[in-house]
């Protein structure tokens, strides 16, 4: 595992808090989207399948940062849309370090070298830049539908790491990728010098273009068995090693969807970042008001059946390392040693 | 696999479909759409969330000319028709495959 101590205490220290508070549900990690633009059009994305005069709007600073104190998770992804097109991305990154929050900055990377070379950034062990990266140089260029991005998401690592910031990056496994090739990818990744990989099975969204090539429970489990039964050392995952070992087969984990919020334009998302099916004012509305019983493999909500994505179970990973000696045990063993 | 798209859908809500159920269509639509108001007010623009739930239910919207979010109680309306584009239709992972064997079959030797 690649998470930095400091970041591993705050998390830990968070969750052992919630512990002690009683506190029977609570957030791990805010997605913060402050636009829906974008400047791709991937075919596994159902993000940005909007109006116009949608696409233009932005939540302000204010309104992100407000979201952020009413939620209080330690850590704030931001995705969208692509937040580098976020005309205020600079000040909202400034006022998230100032407020210690690990953030993880979710971008393609096809505007990360002018922002960096525009100073819109500066290093800090808070933020990471999280480049959303599907693989090689073709399954990646067939993934986003547009060919030469991988070519600069490379350069935009490149820059970043040169500059002293924490990369990562972000990979999103679809129906037909080869284990070997994905083995490849962590090599190259590891030799450009990313600090680690995030790992997780794409969704089936119900507005995405395409609806054929998303993974299904056994066979994400035969791939990421494939792919991670003897990794390599130099491999590193920026991930709840449970959690991988859940993509595996080896661990079984319930969703745990209030685990990262959502907070757009539209409100508190209800349920999780992946659903949408209705907005909350407020968080206290969202964890009050939402049926979360109605949700996850258990329920036996049809649109949660074949969902392992990491939104939901990360944080019932995460939470199960602290809440049982298994857990605790099983992670350290996992961390220490390398092995899944 | 492509859904049918709503997009040109004007919904007799008296007798094929119910108000609750129109709304939810719309709410579901990735397009703007019509909404008439008992008052003979008509409210164009991107229905985004709605509350069965509330006390009085309501749907919330952003409208087209950039205003908004602005809340509609359900009772005040008579009529939703669906008269935007629909912006989830269409298969751009089908044309990006065309395209993109259409350029290996243009480059190849003999093309």
């Amino acid at each position: 595992m690649s998470v930095p101590i400091s970041q591993m205490w705050t998390v830990a220290t968070y969750v052992l808090a919630q512990k002690i508070r009683k506190r029977q549900r609570y957030p791990l990690v805010l997605m913060l989207e402050p636009l829906f633009r974008c400047n791709l059009a991937c075919a596994g994305c159902g993000k940005i399948q909007y109006p116009g005069h949608v696409l233009r709007k932005d939540l302000s600073v204010e309104q992100c940062l407000a979201a952020v104190d009413e939620c209080g998770a330690p850590m704030v992804s931001i995705p969208g849309g692509e937040p580098l097109m976020y005309p205020e991305i600079g000040r909202l990154v400034r006022e998230l370090v100032a407020r210690r929050k690990y953030v993880y900055l979710c971008t393609n990377a096809i505007l990360l070298k002018e922002k960096l070379e525009e100073g819109t950034f500066t290093p800090s062990k808070y933020l990471s830049f999280s480049v959303h990266v599907d693989g090689l140089r073709e399954e990646h260029d067939e993934t986003v539908c547009r060919e030469g991005v991988f070519d600069q998401a490379v350069e935009g690592i490149r820059e970043a790491l040169r500059r002293g910031f924490r990369v990562t990056t972000n990979t999103t496994l679809f129906d037909g990728a080869s284990a070997i090739r994905m083995q490849m990818f962590f090599d190259e990744m590891m030799d450009l010098g990313v600090e680690g990989m995030m790992l997780s099975p794409g969704y089936s969204y119900s507005k995405a273009p395409d609806q054929e090539h998303f993974l299904r429970r056994q066979k994400t489990n035969e791939l990421f068995s494939k792919m991670l039964e003897n990794p390599k050392k130099r491999w590193k995952f920026n991930q709840s090693p449970l959690f991988l070992q859940f993509l595996m087969g080896k661990q079984d984990f319930e969703c745990t969807p209030w685990g990262n919020p959502t907070y757009n334009l539209f409100g508190w998302q209800r349920p999780c970042y992946l659903l949408q099916e209705g907005y909350a004012a407020s968080f206290k509305e969202l964890m009050e008001t939402t049926h979360w019983e109605e949700y996850g493999r258990k329920s036996g909500n049809e649109k949660c059946q074949d969902c392992m994505v990491h939104c939901g179970h990360e944080p019932t990973a995460v939470n199960h390392t602290f809440t049982s000696w298994k857990g605790f045990r099983d992670t350290v063993a996992a961390t220490v040693t390398g092995k899944l | 696999m492509e859904e049918k798209s709503l997009e040109g859908w004007a919904p007799d809500i008296r007798d094929a479909v119910t108000l609750a159920e129109a709304v939810d269509h719309a709410f579901d639509y990735r397009g703007d759409i019509t909404v008439l108001l008992d008052d003979g007010c008509e409210l164009i623009g991107y229905l985004f969330n709605r509350n069965r739930d509330a006390a009085e239910p309501f749907v919330q919207m952003f409208e087209r000319e950039g205003s908004g979010p602005s809340s509609i109680p359900y009772a005040r309306i008579r009529a939703i028709r669906f008269t935007g584009k629909d912006t989830a239709a269409g298969n751009s992972y089908a044309a990006w495959l065309r395209s993109k064997e259409a350029a290996k079959a243009a480059s190849s030797p003999g093309a």
